[in-house]
């Protein structure tokens, strides 16, 4: 079964302002940014450096808040919570896929997996099998005891793929997650996303430099000095 | 088992294992709360054992009667009047009689004397004094005869001064002396006195007729309140009469607070600068495990449990630190000799004690030391800007 978004807006974003302040001035990225995304899209959102895309992948994430405008996912006003409310959020609403993997090298990669499920009442035995079930997904079944250290580039962020839906989100936050691999792990990890995309129905939104990572996407964001400036439909 | 605890344990597992990166900067704040210990721990064991030595001293059986409104042997004196109506005194008045119905007693003297550059007590005794010492052995040679001048030196003084060794000749004051015994007197006080007989005493320091105590052995411990029941008929001087446990206790008190008064602010000193270390070690310990606790945050851990995972590091070092302070204290000072002076400012052997009462204080005051340098890098960890999960190389 291949699933297809449904085109009511699920995440939106009206007139947000994001600025950081460098001593006593305040730079802005955006003054007044408008987005939405149905549920069940895929979104790679690119841009040149310095654009803005880690900046509204965080204020989606709820890692950073916005300055002003709305920022509401799924009926979830993300703009009026509160740090730890966001933080809870996070932990039952979204996966989080980072650049450079981010895996705590002292825990095997099931451990590192597990970590989002210590979040929630879910009994060890459970834990361990949706651990092993999501392995599996990632084609990474029977490797959940070795160390981050010990796996290529591509498995690492298999791993990190793992560790972000092991908690089955409805939405994936992806920074750059091809960014640091070499042209045949990406186009493995891009696969992946896709499959997770079509087949398991997850919103992704990624941020990416590549082109080719962005052709795995539904559709393509251009940002640029705070703006989109042109949509591309994949084929 | 709840999902805090469950984050505070996997973030704790995370630190733990991240300590082999931090080795040398952890290693250096266990040193210097292990400095910290130790430095309490040696003037409190010092406290300690000055304490052991003199309330381990004298026996509840024997009362020491002292003159002059002191509770002191030092400054104490027995008119030769006064002494009359103590040996005049009939009934029961508590103390022990011989078969002839004689007090059991000791007329003694205390003077200071000085050999081999140590200020000593040279104890002058009648010949029952040895007897009325409980838990008091001589070891080798004999006790000192009567008119003679011979002296008797316990075993802890006459390990630390060589020339107190038996048969040896030692000037004390103007004249010299043979040791013609040792005793010991299971480490008490008793075994840093010199005896010796009490005329020969009187007459060698110009003391003649003098009198500074009355030792009596009571009949049962609860004899010294019929005692003083009887004394208190003598009325050509007031006289107080103290079980001698008493008297050495009493002497113990201000030279063990001093000791202790010395102690705790130069330690306090020094946890000041070991928890500023701590602050520093743990500082970079949050600087090292910045993506790790941003990562974790990013995935929903909370604050909580990221401020006492962190908390927990500094108190692990801590009590690593207090261990090694408490263990090495133990081996190094434990059973060391010391001496210092007591009353009458003569020398007082004894062994540094480091009692479990030692080593809690010392290692609360080690792990507190962790807790406060530990206590705001552990706020810093939960205030770590999360974005530098999704930028940083892990
Ligand atoms: N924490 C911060 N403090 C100050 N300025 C910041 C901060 N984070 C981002 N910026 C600034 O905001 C702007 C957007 O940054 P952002 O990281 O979102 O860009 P980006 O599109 O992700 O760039 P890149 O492709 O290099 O990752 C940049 O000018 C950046 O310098
Ligand atoms: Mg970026």
């Amino acid at each position: 079964m291949t699933t297809t978004p449904d085109l009511t807006p699920w995440i939106t974003l009206q007139g947000v302002r994001k600025g950081f302040r460098i001593g006593t001035e305040t730079v802005p990225v955006f003054s007044g940014l408008d987005l939405t995304i149905p549920r069940g899209d895929f979104v790679a959102i690119m841009g040149p450096s310095g654009s803005g895309k880690s900046t509204l992948l965080n204020m989606l994430a709820g890692i950073d808040s916005p300055d002003g405008g709305t920022l509401q996912i799924g009926g979830a006003r993300l703009d009026s919570m509160g740090e730890s409310a966001r933080s809870a959020w996070r932990a039952h609403n979204m996966g989080i896929v980072f650049q450079f993997y981010n895996l705590l090298p002292m825990l095997t990669a099931a451990e590192n997996v597990e970590l989002p499920l210590l979040l929630k009442p879910i009994a060890a035995g459970d834990r361990r099998a949706r651990v092993e079930k999501v392995l599996e997904l990632v084609g990474l079944a029977g490797r959940g005891r070795q160390y981050p250290a010990l796996m290529s580039g591509g498995q690492q962020q298999r791993v990190g793929i793992a560790r972000a839906i092991v908690t089955d989100p409805a939405l994936l936050l992806c920074d750059e997650p091809t960014g640091d691999l070499d042209r045949k792990s990406a186009d493995d990890v891009l696969d992946m996303l896709r499959f997770l995309n079509r087949e398991l129905g997850k919103t992704i939104v990624m941020v990416t430099h590549d082109p080719q990572a962005a052709t795995h996407a539904r559709r393509t964001l251009h940002l640029d000095k705070g703006q989109f400036v042109e949509e591309r439909k994949a084929a | 088992m709840s999902s805090l605890v469950r984050q505070f344990l996997v973030m704790m597992r995370a630190n733990l294992a991240g300590l082999r990166r931090r080795m040398a900067i952890s290693l250096s704040m266990m040193l210097s709360v292990a400095l910290v210990v130790g430095v309490l721990a040696g003037f409190l064991s010092m406290a300690a054992g000055f304490e052991k030595v003199l309330t381990g001293t004298g026996s509840p059986l024997v009362a020491v009667v002292l003159g002059g409104g002191t509770n002191q042997e030092t400054g104490s004196e027995i008119s030769s009047e006064a002494l009359r109506g103590i040996m005049a005194l009939g009934g029961d008045i508590g103390a022990a009689r011989d078969a002839a119905g004689h007090l059991i007693a000791s007329r003694e003297i205390v003077v200071t004397t000085e050999a081999a550059a140590t200020s000593l007590a040279l104890r002058g005794m009648d010949q029952a004094g040895p007897g009325l010492r409980d838990g008091v052995t001589l070891t080798d040679g004999r006790i000192f005869a009567p008119g003679m001048r011979e002296i008797v030196v316990g075993e802890t003084l006459a390990r630390d001064i060589p020339a107190f060794a038996l048969g040896r000749t030692v000037r004390l004051g103007t004249l010299d002396w043979t040791v013609v015994g040792l005793f010991s007197a299971g480490g008490s006080a008793f075994e840093s006195e010199i005896w010796a007989d009490l005329d020969t005493v009187r007459a060698a320091f110009d003391r003649q007729g003098e009198v500074q105590s009355l030792r009596l052995r009571l009949v049962d411990p609860a004899g010294i309140a019929t005692l003083r029941q009887a004394l208190d008929r003598i009325t050509a001087l007031p006289l107080t009469a103290l079980p001698e446990p008493d008297l050495y206790a009493g002497q113990s008190g201000r030279t063990a607070d001093l000791i202790r008064m010395f102690g705790w602010p130069l330690a306090l000193l020094m946890a000041v600068g070991a928890a500023a270390g701590a602050l520093n070690t743990m500082m970079s310990s949050v600087a090292d495990r910045t993506v790790e606790i941003a990562t974790l945050r990013a995935i929903g851990f909370g604050r909580v449990p990221t401020f006492l995972a962190t908390w927990a590091e500094a108190a692990v070092l801590a009590l690593a630190g207090v261990a090694l302070g408490t263990g090495l204290s133990w081996l190094l000072f434990n059973g060391w000799q010391a001496s210092t002076l007591g009353a009458g400012n003569t020398r007082i052997g004894f062994q540094l004690a480091v009692t479990p009462q030692v080593m809690l204080s010392a290692g609360l005051l080690g792990l507190v030391t962790g807790l406060l340098g530990g206590a705001l890098p552990a706020l810093a960890a939960t205030r770590l800007p999360l974005t530098a999960a999704l930028r940083a190389r892990g």
